[in-house]
């Protein structure tokens, strides 16, 4: 039972054979897991909008239009303008940027912390796993928002600090996860296999260890995506993000669209709705990999009634 | 008695004054309408809203905040306070007499005040309603003056010495004559404080250490809810305060504010100094029938900071291009509060009408200042050698001063972008910001706000003054200096005006400072108070007192 | 028991020490310390130094910090450097005032998590489960300063309507005070209940397939037996887990919900006293909250070992 684990981790990461073979899984995929095929093309959108924002927003984020303060959305502007007379869609589209750029850049930064942490201290075990163990209990009980706030306030806002403030925050709780996977795969007997063969630590690691916590890490990833996704507006919200002109869906939210929410109440809906959806994406996408990398959470093994 | 604004029956003559004076600044129909004997009604509580905590303290020498001066302005009196009530025209501010009776000067240097005789202290502990007396005046002030941390020291920076002839008698001796010292005894800082309260709480940040001599007593603070004021039994002026409770509701969301004034919830308007946002305005009226208001230019605006010692800014062609690269207009069309409606303001903020000095009026170069136009910011860039324009970078606090004031931030930024000055914008955490930039720890620019003085002299004073720690611009110029010191030597009013407006016109045409205007913000209140005015300055308390309601 | 107790404080107290080390550090790092706040807009430069050594902020930091966890030992918090409010005073009025949000916000979450959750396992891949793993994720995703701000603004547009958020105290209206957290409970609880129905779902899909419960099918057991009894208190476990964790996050949450909606919480306490580096308020709320978390992970640790036999005391 516990070795059921390295089977379907081979699946996704094995090259297709045949690229039709792949194509085909994916049409399967997609009818047995439709949220999640709905989470990925919105995430496909996300970063589309994102690489492509030059092409895709009709104005630049910070042109005034003559003549176009606060208008409700319309053919031309799709989600009106704000009191600065800019184009609200050509926000959202270049906001895409800030949310895809943090996300991907602190989950990247989060899942090599959290690996080197989290496997380094379940694999040499003893007194430096209790030690590191409890640095880490300090470090997720320390409620997150004083170190982010304490970060920012240290580093001053903007999107590189952003990113360290968040990864730093997230590192914690991701290692220890790592870690039970760790040891998880560590009681293994080919993992003993190994070292009795003499393998060196680094090869075991990186041979056998790695493989087998590389779907925790992966399913961690897509979730903390969101997470990450939210936080970022969340601390944008507060005015600790990115700074402006440069458009932020949580500062669009805030700011201006706050105090103008009575009057236009698209420039707060507007990024609101596409933090809800980004995140909802991400989310959505995580939920179908977790099912689909975790068999234990496969459909099918039960059938009520049957 | 020189204090008979404060006597019920001058009262209503200055009422009937004001409806000749102010109708075309006030609207509703209470003014028009009613007949002026309307007999003042006792009781009620008056409904107001602060915008946030007083989260500095309730010591009056150890912040300049607002946060703190306000609350205290119900509680406290001074010798001299900026008149109030409805005859007094937004944006002057006569000085009238307070806990002194009268004062005479009897040369350039030597002030002496009588105090009112019985005024007592609140009757609360540690001081129990004993009687005020000179003495009292001489511990505040000297106690103003020695606390390291009292940022408002420069308000009485020029008095050497404070004696007491008797009980009832103050002698202030200056170092230097100061044609602004009684003006500056009546700013909102000066208030008189009990020893015992000092000598009992160690200084006076507690809620309890709250004690004065003013119309209300400070019954309670729940921090984030409210402040509550109950009447001073004891206070001096016979039959005043009309209302019984003042109810200040603490509340820091604009949205939430507008919600509970336009409930009913509130007297008066929700933002700072009663003020109702431009925007809210229309639906105000609409929700809130009969309601009075009142337009008036406030001191809060804009701010660019430069060194003028330090390339580019030491050539006076790119600083003119920096202020007519800004389109006042733009900011000020984008803004909740003043949607197109603002004052452009020369060195002395237009708030103080009586100082500041008209656009028309200023020098042919300053004028242009104000004529927004690109085309001229780059030829001037261009005469100074920046044909192609130039990068630089700018600091501004990216919290604390709210959605309005990045807006400012952000057209000022991208105004100067089209003209050819490519400003990199680096925003600062407010904490940072205030303690390093505004005291000119910055590389190029910055753009903060600037009003948190309601005396005209100030603005010149504090920021061109060579050895002032706001003298951000390393200006040192000897004919400038000499103006300054010369209008403080000045007792004429009319002549030292002079002076102010040379100094205006001399800076803008230098210009020193970058262009900013005021917003004409709108003060509102309910149509059932009576007897009120706003106006600027943290003293609600003294234009609340005479106020009653009519219910 | 006891024993295990026991063993999990003295676990507890390294973690304790070295949060309360950062939650001590940390704010002191920070450019622009109080001293220079204290002296906002004024600048003289000389006296900061004999400010600072008044508050004695001039001595080094691990100075300090043993000086202050010696007092906080006997129970001496400090006060306030601007207002001079004693911190644990000031504690003591805004802390019920966030535990009763959490503790309905918990309530919502729960209520609507759990039961969901059960539906959506029992009826795995059914368009139930579709529908509420949908809604849940979409409750996960909306972010509570968006469900706030919507919640606020669309009675305003369609009525010309809005709550008014006067805070009411809880000695001045009882039921005026318990009711004014519902909204603000909602939209926090919401969100929770969110991560609490997949975790139920998970859970009682993964007990739905262990032998007991294929034995207790094939015993003929009604289905609501099954569910209910058999795999149920199973599935539990872990969601006490997350139940604590959500005990974190609610506390985060609270933040921005209490300041839309003025709730005089410790979450706008906190944030005003970072921006205004109130050293003493920082540390004394950080340190209730870490205790606090440190003490929910100790009571669902405990509650884990209660529920699951396998765990040895």
């Amino acid at each position: 039972m516990a070795k059921a684990v390295e089977i379907p981790v081979r699946e996704p990461i094995a090259p297709p054979l045949r690229v039709p073979n792949a194509a085909v899984r994916l049409g399967r995929l997609t009818l047995r897991k439709p949220l999640g095929a709905i989470g990925a093309l919105i995430v496909v959108t996300l970063i589309l909008l994102a690489a492509f924002a030059d092409q895709i927003a009709p104005y630049p984020y910070d042109e005034s239009i003559a003549g176009a303060r606060m208008k409700a959305p319309s053919a031309q502007f799709w989600m009106g303008t704000d009191n600065l007379a800019r184009d609200i869609w050509s926000r959202v589209v270049y906001g895409a940027r800030i949310s895809v750029t943090v996300g991907f850049a602190t989950v990247a930064l989060v899942t090599l912390l959290a690996t080197a942490i989290g496997v380094t201290s379940a694999y040499v075990g003893g007194t430096v796993d209790i030690v590191v163990q409890r640095i880490v209990d300090a470090w997720m009980s320390f409620p997150a928002l004083v170190i982010v706030l304490s970060l920012l306030a240290a580093l001053g806002p903007g999107m590189l600090n952003l990113i360290l403030a968040l990864a730093i925050l997230g590192a914690a709780g991701t290692s220890r996860v790592i870690r039970g996977a760790t040891l998880a795969t560590l009681q293994h007997p080919y993992v003993e296999a190994a070292r009795a063969l003499g393998s060196g630590h680094l090869r075991i690691i990186v041979r056998h260890v790695l493989p087998n916590v590389l779907a925790t890490i992966i399913i961690l990833a897509t979730v903390a995506l969101g997470t990450v996704i939210l936080a970022e507006s969340a601390l944008s919200f507060l005015g600790f993000g990115v700074p402006p002109p440069y458009p932020s869906w949580g500062g669009m939210l805030s700011g201006s669209g706050r105090s103008f929410m009575y009057h236009a109440p698209w420039m707060a809906l507007c990024p609101g709705a596409a933090i809800s959806l980004a995140v909802f994406g991400f989310n959505m996408l995580g939920d179908a990999l977790r099912d689909v990398l975790d068999p234990r959470l496969r459909g099918a093994g039960v059938r009520m009634r049957g | 008695m020189d204090s008979g604004a404060l006597d019920p029956t001058l009262t209503r003559r200055d009422l009937l004054k004001a409806a000749g004076i102010a109708t075309i600044a006030v609207t509703g129909p209470q003014l028009a309408t009613r007949p002026a004997e309307a007999q003042p009604k006792r009781g009620g509580t008056l409904r107001t809203t602060v915008i946030a905590d007083p989260v500095t303290g309730f010591d009056p020498h150890q912040t300049i905040s607002f946060l703190t001066m306000v609350p205290l302005s119900f509680a406290y009196s001074r010798l001299v306070k900026v008149k109030a009530g409805p005859d007094v025209k937004p944006m002057t501010y006569p000085v009238e007499a307070d806990l002194a009776e009268s004062w005479t000067q009897p040369n350039e240097t030597t002030y002496i005040f009588k105090l009112r005789k019985g005024v007592r202290w609140h009757p609360k502990p540690p001081v129990n309603g004993r009687e005020l007396t000179s003495d009292d005046v001489k511990y505040t002030y000297e106690r103003f003056l020695s606390m390291k941390n009292n940022g408002n020291r420069p308000v009485l920076e020029s008095v050497d010495k404070i004696e007491t002839p008797d009980k009832y008698t103050v002698k202030f001796v200056l170092k230097e004559p100061n044609a602004w010292f009684v003006d500056m005894l009546a700013s909102t800082s000066t208030w008189i404080i009990a020893k015992e309260c000092v000598e009992k709480f160690g200084d006076l940040k507690k809620a309890e250490s709250v004690v004065g001599t003013g119309p209300w007593m400070l019954e309670r603070w729940e921090p984030n809810v409210r402040l509550y004021y109950t009447r001073n039994p004891n206070y001096f002026v016979p039959g005043l305060p009309n209302a019984d409770n003042v109810d200040v509701l603490i509340d820091k969301d604009p949205s939430s504010r507008l919600a509970a004034f336009l409930a009913g919830k509130l007297d008066f308007g929700p933002e700072y100094q009663h003020v109702i946002r431009r925007l809210d305005l229309a639906v105000a009226k609409q929700r809130r029938p009969n309601l009075q208001t009142v337009e008036y230019a406030w001191f809060t605006s804009g701010s660019t900071g430069f060194k003028v010692d330090k390339a580019p800014f030491n050539d006076v062609k790119v600083r003119r291009a920096l202020s007519r690269a800004v389109s006042l207009a733009e900011i000020f069309e984008s803004n909740a509060f003043s949607q197109g409606h603002y004052v452009p303001n020369p060195a002395v903020p237009a708030a103080a009408a009586e100082w500041s000095i008209p656009i028309d009026q200023l020098g042919p170069e300053g004028r242009k200042l104000y004529e927004f136009s690109t085309a001229e910011a780059k030829r001037l860039l261009a005469e100074a050698g920046h044909a192609n324009g130039f990068k630089t970078e700018v600091e501004a606090p990216g919290t604390g001063y709210g959605p309005d004031f990045l807006d400012f931030v952000q057209i000022t930024v991208k105004n100067w972008k089209a003209a050819g000055i490519d400003a990199d914008l680096k925003l600062k955490e407010y904490g940072a910001f205030i303690s390093s930039t505004i005291y000119g720890k910055f590389d190029h620019m910055f753009l903060g706000l600037r009003g948190a003085w309601t005396d005209p002299e100030s603005y010149f004073y504090r920021w061109f003054m060579p050895g002032q720690p706001l003298n951000v611009w390393n200006i040192n110029d000897p004919k400038l200096i000499e103006m300054i010191k010369l209008q403080r030597r000045t007792f004429d009013v009319a002549k030292r005006k002079q002076i102010v407006y040379d100094i205006q016109r001399y800076l803008a045409e230098n210009a020193y400072f970058g262009v900013d205007g005021s917003v004409k913000v709108v003060s509102a209140w309910e149509p059932h108070i009576k007897n009120y005015m706003p106006n600027n300055g943290f003293d609600h308390g003294g234009r609340m007192m005479a106020a009653w309601i009519d219910k | 028991m006891r024993t295990y107790v026991l063993r999990r404080l003295i676990i507890a107290i390294p973690s304790l020490l070295i949060a309360s080390l950062i939650v001590f550090t940390l704010p002191r790092l920070i450019p622009g310390d109080v001293v220079q706040l204290m002296f906002e807009e004024k600048g003289y430069g000389k006296d900061l130094e004999e400010m600072r050594a008044k508050l004695g902020l001039n001595r080094p930091i691990p100075v300090q910090y043993v000086d202050w966890l010696g007092r906080v030992v006997r129970g001496d918090f400090g006060e306030s450097l601007w207002t001079r409010q004693a911190v644990l005073d000031q504690v003591a009025q805004r802390l019920p005032v966030t535990l009763t949000l959490g503790f309905e916000a918990l309530v919502v979450a729960v209520l609507i998590g759990v039961p969901i959750g059960i539906v959506a396992a029992v009826r795995q891949d059914g368009p139930l489960d579709f529908v509420a793993r949908s809604a849940a994720i979409l409750g996960l995703s909306i972010p509570a300063f968006v469900t706030s701000i919507v919640v606020i603004l669309l009675p305003a547009i369609w009525w010309g309507w809005s709550p008014v958020t006067t805070f009411v105290r809880f000695s001045a209206n009882p039921a005026a005070y318990a009711l004014q957290f519902v909204l603000p409970a909602l939209i926090l609880g919401t969100a929770s209940a969110a991560a609490i129905m997949r975790l139920t779902r998970g859970m009682l899909l993964e007990v739905l397939r262990q032998d007991y419960v294929r034995t207790a099918w094939a015993k003929g057991l009604r289905e609501r037996a099954v569910v209910l009894k058999h795999s149920l208190k199973n599935a539990v476990i872990p969601v006490v887990t997350v139940l604590g964790l959500q005990v974190a996050q609610i506390a985060g949450g609270a933040v921005i919900v209490e300041t839309i909606f003025g709730i005089p919480g410790m979450g706008q306490f906190l944030v005003e006293s970072i921006i205004q580096r109130d050293y003493p308020v920082i540390q004394g709320i950080n340190l209730l909250i870490v205790v606090i978390i440190v003490a929910t992970n100790l009571l669902v640790d405990l509650t884990y070992a209660m529920l699951d036999p396998r765990i040895r005391y």
